[in-house]
């Protein structure tokens, strides 16, 4: 039995400061003085607590509050029943620094590593049918936009059909809105603007831009950037704030430039086997990359922030899959053509569109 | 035993930054190394380290929070909060796509009123959880109320102070602050909390009609150089009168906002009392300012350091051929991150340690304080942190 003297003492009940000793006994030790709580306390019940400037200072497990200071010090004799200062947190304390922050890396490095390869190898395998499911959904009727002008969706159907017999069959229709653009939406939903058709000068560009929406269908790109963006979410949610938003929307962006280029390959192999020409396509960024080359020196930043390649790089793409000594048809003809321009203007029940969000 | 004599102030802060320099440069490492999740015990230690160097009366505070708590509150809200608008916002999409933008624009604003509740929500849990973990003399605070209802006056009140051009900011501000302050304790003792908000609209005004007087003195300018003949005099005029805009907007603004914000806290310190204790904040207009040119001047300091440094690096340059930048490679990346992260990381720590020491050098309280009636608390312990006002990214005292 040791007795240590000169502590202070905070029972956790009232704000009082005692003069206590301490006497040890056999597992743990009992605190001497007027007004206490003797105990007896167990040493493994003791928490290091911060340092005063008086000495070091220890708690109790369970009771918020209580605090003993050895003002006088620590003698030797009880030191190795005191548990060690808490640092860094328990695990970089147990392991020590440099060793935690090794492993730390390796942990994070492959956990990165599973955020931003798992979409690639998962999205395959999820069954199309719940992504149809979900896209049909959302999709229902657009919300009565749809054109529905005389013999313009069999045409439009015809077309698909040169381009891709994939299974199940994708869902495309023309919406009565101003953008020249076109979406894949999620199962396989496809939607052409009235602007794109309006802007196009042949069936086989629309062939060409069709060909890319399919491409992201078959090669399951919504998924997958639905994965990417939940699993960037949780693996910048560490970084607070506005930084890990940032760096989130650029990592996305590049993944999206990535299926962008693949879907452009797939457009490439679909016309070629269709035997469509691939010219019109081209022709098609050749126009769009006049405009962007009035943007200029902007263009170069763009690089970093749009999701879609530059045009001229697609234009030259699409020019270079031409095969010389293939005979090339048009996708649909003259008759067919006409009825899908003018699918929407032929239409006279669907309202136009070009609202705040289209 | 009584506090608050001439010579010795009951709140006294003696950290010192070179002692603070090791906790920042070892949180900011382990948090490179665990994709920033190490943040909430970095703060935690940033909190023992402020709270153990902060002495009251005859005791330095004692902060028991544990990164574990925040680290739970944080994962929290992903589940409770984050889940629900990821998936949300499909429902949104389908909305819209569907053409039922007004339904579409319906959800976005009860959204941005849920962000509201919520943001009021965090304001008062954080503030009851940092009550809770601050112990003195074994004795801790809190509040017995888990503040739902502080989010509905949070709400209410924030839309309200908009009114009338916002000219009822200063009573939604302090009528918030002391709804807050009036529901912690610390032992057995509740806050009390009772400001007047009449004295603070004369800065209000002040700061509010600053820029309106800007432009129409501009506008005379402009006005009085055009009547005077030429078209260089109605240019000089123009200039200044940009001039005085622009000054007005970008300085003169912030300083009347601040010399506001500097009454309110005043004034909110200043009429908040514990029991017998009654506190009191002695920072003027000047000495907030000082504080905020050394925290700009430090975050300038730092990017300027971390701008020299990639430029040596040469990943600060955009290379020639667009393509190449059309797939910038992960390490690039990486590297940008870093950049931002570490200059964000560390200056961070050294602003908010001189936040808390200008708090606490300019907190005084006096009155009388009876140990043996200080007994514990009895409210209801948290079991996660701040993890909203985190999420949110809402800090402060």
């Amino acid at each position: 039995m040791i007795d240590v003297s000169g502590l202070w003492h905070y029972d956790g009940r009232t704000a009082i400061r005692h003069k206590v000793d301490l006497r040890t006994g056999d597992d743990g030790f009992s605190l001497i003085g007027d007004n206490v709580d003797m105990g007896p306390y167990r040493w493994s019940d003791l928490v290091r607590r911060d340092n005063s400037p008086d000495g070091p200072v220890y708690g109790l497990k369970e009771r918020a509050g209580w605090r003993i200071c050895f003002a006088s010090g620590v003698p030797d004799a009880i030191r190795d029943q005191l548990p060690g200062p808490a640092r860094y947190g328990r695990w970089v304390d147990q392991l020590g620094f440099w060793r935690a922050s090794v492993m730390f890396l390796a942990v994070s490095a492959v956990f990165a590593l599973a955020v931003f390869k798992a979409p690639d190898w998962l999205a395959p395998n999820i069954p199309f049918a719940w992504e149809k499911q979900m896209g049909d959904a959302m999709v229902g009727d657009f919300g009565g936009r749809f054109c529905n002008g005389p013999g313009g969706q069999a045409a439009l159907d015809a077309l698909v059909r040169k381009i891709d017999r994939g299974k199940p069959a994708v869902r495309v229709h023309v919406a009565n809105i101003g953008m020249v653009n076109a979406v894949a939406l999620p199962g396989g939903n496809i939607v052409l603007f009235r602007g794109l058709l309006q802007e196009a000068k042949s069936p086989d560009e629309i062939a060409g831009v069709l060909g890319h929406e399919i491409g992201h269908v078959r090669k399951r790109h919504v998924v997958q950037a639905l994965m990417r963006q939940a699993g960037l979410s949780v693996l910048l949610g560490g970084f607070g704030g506005n930084g890990g938003g940032y760096l989130n929307a650029m990592l996305a962006a590049s993944y999206s430039r990535e299926a962008e280029s693949a879907a452009d390959d797939y457009a490439i192999r679909q016309l070629k086997s269709a035997r469509i020409s691939p010219d019109d396509t081209a022709a098609f960024f050749a126009r769009m990359s006049a405009q962007e080359a009035k943007l200029g020196e902007a263009a170069a930043a763009l690089g970093y922030v749009s999701s879609h390649p530059l045009s001229q790089s697609r234009e030259r793409a699409f020019r270079q899959s031409k095969q010389a000594g293939t005979a090339y048809a048009p996708v649909i003809d003259a008759n067919q053509w006409a009825a899908l321009s003018d699918i929407c203007h032929n239409d006279p029940k669907v309202p136009a569109d070009d609202s705040l969000f289209f | 035993m009584g506090i608050g004599t001439q010579d010795e102030t009951a709140f006294s802060f003696d950290g010192d930054w070179q002692e603070l320099a090791p906790i920042l440069f070892t949180n900011l490492m382990l948090s490179i190394v665990t994709l920033g999740f190490y943040r909430f015990w970095g703060i935690t230690r940033e909190r023992r380290y402020l709270w153990s160097k902060t002495r009251f009366i005859d005791d330095r505070l004692e902060w028991t929070g544990t990164g574990k708590e925040l680290f739970l509150g944080f994962l929290l809200v992903i589940a409770i909060l984050f889940v629900p608008l990821f998936l949300l916002q499909f429902v949104a999409q389908a909305l819209i796509l569907r053409g039922h933008t007004a339904f579409a624009g319906m959800l976005f604003l009860s959204l941005y009123l849920v962000f509201f509740y919520v943001a009021g929500l965090a304001i008062f849990r954080g503030l009851r959880y940092r009550l809770s973990r601050t112990h003195w003399h074994g004795i801790r605070g809190g509040s017995d109320d888990p503040g739902f209802g502080y989010g509905w006056s949070y709400t209410w009140k924030t839309i309200v102070g908009s009114f009338v051009l916002g000219l009822l900011i200063p009573w939604s501000m302090t009528s918030l602050w002391s709804e807050r302050w009036n529901r912690m304790s610390f032992g057995p003792h509740n806050f009390e909390s009772s400001p007047e908000w009449g004295g603070l609209m004369r800065r209000f005004l002040l700061c509010y009609l600053a820029p309106v007087v800007a432009l129409i003195v501009a506008i005379a300018i402009v006005v009085a150089g055009a009547a005077s003949g030429g078209s260089s005099g109605g240019m000089a005029g123009g200039a200044l009168a940009v001039v005085l805009v622009l000054g007005s907007i970008y300085i003169v603004l912030p300083i009347m906002a601040l010399a506001y914000y500097v009454a309110f806290f005043r004034e909110m310190i200043g009429t908040l009392s514990l029991s017998t204790l009654n506190f009191h904040f002695s920072a003027r207009t000047k000495d907030w300012l000082v504080l905020m040119l050394g925290n700009i001047g430090l975050y300038v300091l730092v990017f300027a350091l971390a701008l020299a440094v990639a430029s040596m690096l040469g990943v600060a340059t955009l290379p020639k051929d667009p393509q190449a930048l059309a797939h910038p490679p992960i390490a690039t990346l990486a590297i940008i991150g870093l950049i931002v992260a570490i200059p964000l990381g560390l200056v961070g720590g050294f602003v908010r340690y001189r936040n808390w020491h200008f708090f606490i050098r300019h907190l005084e309280a006096g009155g009388e304080i009876d140990l043996a009636s200080l007994t514990q608390s009895s409210t209801p312990e948290p079991r996660q942190g701040e993890g909203l006002l985190d999420a949110l990214d809402m800090g402060g005292f």
